[in-house]
C-alpha cells in the first residue's frame, strides 16, 4: 500500500533528499515547507505553511500515514526567538497535528548538538545530552516534547544526525570550498587531530526512513562509519581539488576567540555551535542504528565531502544571490576574506 | 453522625479541572499529575507558545490563552466547566520592575477568576496563596499557623492577603466553596531560571550566606504541594479553610545549601569549597532599600531576595496533617537531587 509522507521543512536542504528518498520507494510525498520545493514539479504535493501556523499543519496533516519533521532553525539562523518558536514550539505544534490526524509515525529529525562537547567519544544513545549553546538547547528541548508525545501514546522516533554534507551542501560549507577553490589555506583549529563524524544526507535520509518503518519509539544517533580526525577530512578534500590549497593549523583558544569577535561584529558567519565545537571529536558509535534498523552507511567523511565541494564548483555561478534556507544559501564571508590572502 | 475532629472520607474528585497559571513552576506539575489520573485538565497560560507544549502532554488536556486580566480569556476558560474543580495558581511574584503587576494580576485576576468559576458552577476552588501575606516569623523557633495574623511583606506579601480575602468572602457568602493553600518556597521540576541560578550560585559558593544561617525556611517539593492541592480538593472539612503546605520541617538556611551542595554533588557535580558569608545586617539594608523601591511603585529581584534572605519564614502543617491527611513524601535532599536531574537532563546549565 502507498503511504502519504509528509516532509515538513521538504523544500531545505536535507528535507529535500528525504523527499527524493521517499520517491524513491515509492511513496507520495506532501512538502510542508516555507518555500516551494525546488525540484519536484508535479511529482510532489506541496502545502505553503509554516510551523509555528497550527492550524496550518492540522491541514498538511489530514490523510498522512508518516511525518518527516526536519524544519528547524539552524545555529546560524543565531536567533533565540526563532530556536524557541520554531524549533521549540514549531516541534510541539508539528506533535499535536500528527497526534490529531492519528498519523502513525513522526521521525523527529534532532541534532548532536544536544550532546556539546562529550566528556567522552563515542557518544551513543545512552550519552547524557549537555548542549552548550541555544541552538542545541532548544533542540533538546524539542526531543523532551517527543517524550512527552510518546507517553501520550504518540510513536516518534528521533533521528540525532551529526553534521551533514553532500551535493547541495551550502551554509557554513560554502566559506570552506571557496577558500579551497581559490587556493587559499584552509584551517583547523589546535593541530585539527579531533575526530570529527559527518553524514551525507542521503544516507541520513535512508537512516530516517528506516526509522520510518519501524513500529515503536526509539532514539538514534547517525554519523559516518569511516571518517577521521577534521585534518585527514580536509586533507583528503585538498588533495582532490588540486588547487594549492593547504591544511593549516590555527591555535584554539585565540581562533575560536576570533571567531565569536568577528560574528559580533558581524564579520564573520559563524554561530557559537561553531567555535564551540569546529576543534572537538565528537563521533557517534552507530551500532544501534544498524543492527535494529539494517542501516548502512554508503559515505565516508573523504567522499562527501569531495562530492559536495563538486557540487558547489558545478553550481557555484548559479549561487550568487541565491534564496533558500540558510544551509542553501552562500554565507556571508565579511572579514573573512582577509584569511585568504595567508601565505 | 461522624466526629467532626477526624478527617472525613474524601468523596471522588470531579472529572474536570480547571488550572490557571498552568504553565508555572507548579502548573507545570499538577497538570501532568491530573492528566496522568486521566483528568480533563483545562488550562490557562498566558504565553501562546506554552500551549502546544502542555497539549502534547495528553488529549485530555486543553490549553486556553489569555491573562487573568482578560474577562474574555476568563470567559473562555470556564466555558463548560460546570462541576470543575479550580485550581488557582496564577500569580505575579517577582515582577517585571514595576509592581502595579502584583496587584492587577494577583488581586483584580484571582476576582475574575472567582468570577467565572462561580459563574460557570464549579465545584470548588483551591486557591494557591504563600507565606508572604504573614511576614517573617519573630524568631528562629516560632511557626505560623492557621491562628497566625496577617503582616503581609510588601507588595506581594499585600496582595497575596488580598486575594486570600476575596477568597474567603466568596465562600463565607455562600457563592463558591474554597480552600485557601499557603505553600512557602518551592523546590522541584519544571522550575523557573531563578531557581536554576540558585542552585548554580549555591554550587560556586556564591550564593550569600546571611549572618549565621541559623534562621529557618519551610520549604515545600512541588509533588508535596501537588498531594496537598488534590487532597485540599476532595476533603469536606477543608471548605472555608486555610491551610499550611509544606515539607515536614522547617530548615536552617545553613542546611539548605548544605543540602543543596550535598545534592550536587550525589548528582556527579563538583561543588565549590567556599562559601560568601554576609552580615545579617546587609539583609536588613537589602529590606530597607526594597521597602523604598516599593513605596515608588518599583521591584528589583535581587534587593528583594536580599531583603528576605536573613529571615525565618517557617510554618507549622499540622493543621493540613490533621484534616486532609497531608504527609509531605519527599524532603529536601530526594527533592533537590530530582530537580537537579531536571536540569541537566534539558541541558540547564548548572
Amino acid at each position: 500500500m502507498t503511504r502519504t509522507v509528509l516532509v515538513t521543512g521538504g523544500s531545505g536542504y536535507f528535507g529535500t533528499a528525504v523527499v527524493d528518498a521517499v520517491i524513491a520507494r515509492g511513496d507520495r510525498v506532501r512538502v510542508f515547507d516555507l518555500n516551494p520545493p525546488g525540484t519536484h514539479d508535479g511529482t510532489v504535493d506541496y502545502v505553503p505553511g509554516d510551523v509555528r501556523d497550527r492550524s496550518a499543519l492540522r491541514a498538511a496533516c489530514e490523510g498522512v500515514d508518516v511525518v518527516m519533521h526536519n524544519v528547524a532553525q539552524v545555529p546560524l539562523a543565531r536567533d533565540r526567538d526563532l530556536f524557541w518558536s520554531v524549533n521549540v514550539v514549531g516541534t510541539a505544534n508539528v506533535l499535536l497535528a500528527a497526534r490529531d490526524a492519528r498519523v502513525a509515525k513522526v521521525v523527529h529529525t534532532s541534532t548532536s548538538a544536544v550532546f556539546g562537547i562529550p566528556e567522552a567519544n563515542p557518544v551513543t544513545e545512552e550519552t547524557p545530552p549537555r548542549p552548550l549553546e541555544a541552538y542545541g538547547r532548544a533542540k533538546l528541548r524539542a526531543e523532551w516534547l517527543c517524550r512527552d508525545a510518546v507517553a501520550a501514546g504518540l510513536d516518534v522516533t528521533v533521528i540525532r544526525p551529526r553534521t551533514i554534507l553532500g551535493h547541495g551542501r551550502l551554509g557554513i560549507m560554502a566559506i570552506l570550498f571557496e577558500f579551497v577553490q581559490e587556493g587559499a589555506p584552509v584551517f583547523v583549529l589546535g593541530g585539527g587531530s579531533n575526530r570529527y563524524q559527518f553524514v551525507h544526507a542521503n544516507d541520513l535520509a535512508d537512516a530516517c526512513l528506516r526509522a520510518a518503518d519501524r513500529a515503536g519509539p526509539a532514539v538514534y544517533n547517525i554519523g559516518a562509519n569511516e571518517f577521521g580526525t577534521m585534518r585527514q577530512t580536509l586533507q583528503a578534500l585538498v588533495d582532490h581539488a588540486g588547487t594549492g590549497a593547504r591544511v593549516r593549523s590555527l591555535p584554539t583558544a585565540p581562533a575560536a576567540f576570533a571567531m565569536r569577535a568577528l560574528t559580533g561584529l558581524g564579520q564573520a558567519p559563524f554561530a557559537p555551535y561553531h567555535w564551540l565545537l569546529y576543534g572537538e571529536s565528537l563521533w557517534f558509535d552507530t551500532t544501534r542504528a544498524r543492527t535494529e534498523l539494517g542501516w548502512v552507511p554508503t559515505h565516508s567523511n573523504a567522499s562527501m565531502i569531495v562530492e559536495s565541494y563538486d557540487w558547489f564548483l558545478a553550481h557555484r555561478h548559479e549561487l550568487a544571490g541565491r534564496t533558500g534556507s540558510h544551509h542553501q544559501s552562500l554565507a556571508r564571508l565579511g572579514l573573512l576574506r582577509l584569511l585568504k590572502r595567508l601565505p | 453522625m461522624s466526629v467532626r475532629d477526624e478527617p472525613i472520607a474524601p468523596r471522588p474528585a470531579p472529572a474536570d479541572a480547571v488550572v490557571t497559571g498552568a504553565a508555572g513552576w507548579l502548573g507545570q506539575n499538577l497538570v501532568r499529575a491530573l492528566a496522568g489520573s486521566g483528568r480533563r485538565v483545562r488550562c490557562l497560560v498566558h504565553d501562546g507558545g506554552e500551549a502546544p507544549l502542555l497539549e502534547i502532554v495528553g488529549p485530555s488536556i486543553e490549553v486556553v490563552v489569555g491573562d487573568t486580566r482578560d474577562p474574555s480569556a476568563i470567559d473562555r476558560l470556564f466555558d463548560g466547566a460546570r462541576g470543575a474543580t479550580v485550581f488557582h495558581a496564577a500569580a505575579v511574584i517577582h515582577p517585571d520592575g514595576a509592581t502595579r503587576a502584583f496587584f492587577d494580576v494577583n488581586v483584580g485576576g484571582t476576582q475574575l477568576v472567582l468570577d467565572g468559576a462561580r459563574r460557570a458552577g464549579a465545584r470548588r476552588f483551591v486557591h494557591l496563596s504563600s507565606n508572604s501575606p504573614f511576614g517573617a516569623n519573630p524568631s528562629s523557633d516560632h511557626r505560623f499557623t492557621e491562628e497566625s495574623p496577617y503582616n503581609p511583606y510588601l507588595g506581594y506579601g499585600r496582595s497575596k492577603q488580598e486575594a486570600e480575602q476575596l477568597v474567603r468572602r466568596t465562600n463565607q457568602w455562600g457563592l463558591l466553596p474554597t480552600v485557601i493553600l499557603r505553600a512557602p518556597w518551592f523546590y522541584g521540576p519544571y522550575q523557573p531560571s531563578r531557581q536554576t541560578s540558585f542552585l548554580a550560585a549555591v554550587r560556586r559558593g556564591r550564593f550569600p550566606l546571611l549572618g549565621d544561617g541559623t534562621n529557618r525556611r519551610s520549604m515545600v517539593y512541588t509533588s508535596n504541594l501537588v498531594d496537598g492541592l488534590l487532597l485540599a480538593e476532595t476533603a469536606d472539612i477543608a471548605v472555608g479553610k486555610a491551610y499550611w503546605i509544606a515539607d515536614a520541617q522547617p530548615y536552617q538556611m545553613a542546611d539548605v545549601l548544605a543540602t543543596v551542595r550535598a545534592a550536587l554533588e550525589a548528582e556527579g557535580l563538583t561543588v565549590a569549597r567556599r562559601q560568601v558569608h554576609v552580615p545579617a545586617a546587609v539583609g536588613a539594608v537589602a529590606e530597607r532599600a526594597d521597602r523604598l523601591l516599593q513605596r515608588v511603585g518599583r521591584y528589583v529581584q535581587p534587593v528583594h531576595v536580599l531583603g528576605e534572605l536573613k529571615d525565618t519564614i517557617a510554618c507549622d502543617i499540622a493543621l493540613a496533617r490533621h484534616d486532609l491527611g497531608y504527609e509531605p513524601a519527599v524532603g529536601l535532599l530526594e527533592g533537590m537531587r530530582v530537580s537537579i536531574r531536571w536540569c541537566l537532563e534539558r541541558g540547564e546549565a548548572l
